[in-house]
């Protein structure tokens, strides 16, 4: 019943069901091997941050931008130079566009020069 | 569900350093060494309070460790046992006089054993385990018969 045969294997929701439920037993009767005897509303419930005071959840979580932490240690100079360059403006961004425009422009009638 | 006191595991312990001169952590260290080897009485050091079964707390505790050990201490599970490692942690030590002291330990926490030296030997560091593991036995009797969950 509901079982998909795709050729290559078979897709059967039910059978995932049931051994999602049994994992969950047995993972349920493993967390009741845990101490039952800590103090609650205590410290004893509380994170262990080498005894300092743990900073909230939200300021835990590891960041998109914590991940090109390499990068920028790296290359930090020139991250920073191309920051520099991201004013967010768009008259400089046209500014940009021109000059480059004007340098391949100089660039192409200097080597259509040497061709002939 | 709870496995009775057969099945209890072996000593676990966490080390603070409250201020040491790092004597007394170096003996610990050689208590854990092929010559002294408390491993093989299962005794080890745990990387959090929130595993352990003793405290071993070495140093005179300075002003800014006193409210570390104090939130180490809290979330130490019960019940606990604190062993005082050196004579700094149990009087101050040369330090007694220092203006940065909060110490000794038990202005801070309260202290099971004692183990006295500068730096204590790890000989002397075993014995006071073994101090801490009877009084941590006697303690949890005392806790079942009262029927606590601790």
């Amino acid at each position: 019943m509901f079982t998909l045969e795709t050729g290559s294997g078979l897709w059967n929701p039910l059978a995932w069901l049931i051994a999602a439920i049994v994992l969950f037993i047995i993972a349920y009767w493993i967390r009741t091997f845990g101490e039952k005897g800590y103090k609650k509303g205590t410290d004893q419930e509380k994170i262990f941050f080498a005894g300092n005071e743990a900073p909230a959840v939200e300021a835990q979580h590891v960041r998109a931008a914590n991940l090109y932490w390499g990068f920028k240690e790296g290359i930090g100079r020139w991250f920073e130079m191309l920051r520099d360059m991201h004013t967010g403006l768009a008259t400089d961004y046209v500014l940009w566009f021109i000059l480059t425009l004007a340098v391949i422009l100089i660039i192409i009638s200097l080597g259509k020069g040497v061709v002939q | 569900m709870k496995l009775g006191p057969t099945f209890n595991k072996s000593l676990w312990v966490f080390h603070v350093n409250t201020g040491s001169c790092n004597g007394c952590d170096i003996e610990i260290i050689a208590a854990l060494t092929p010559r002294y080897d408390v491993e093989r009485f299962g005794i080890k050091l745990v990387g959090s309070p929130r595993h352990a079964d003793v405290l071993l707390v070495t140093g005179p505790v300075t002003k800014q460790m006193a409210p570390v050990l104090k939130r180490i201490y809290d979330q130490t599970p019960d019940p606990k046992m604190v062993v005082v490692v050196g004579a700094c942690g149990i009087t101050g030590g040369v330090f007694h006089e220092s203006y940065n002291l909060a110490g000794p330990v038990d202005n801070i926490i309260p202290v099971d054993v004692y183990v006295p030296g500068c730096a204590a030997r790890p000989e002397a560091i075993i014995y006071g385990m073994a101090k801490a593991w009877i009084k941590l036995e006697q303690l949890e009797k005392k806790l079942m018969e009262e029927g606590g969950e601790e």
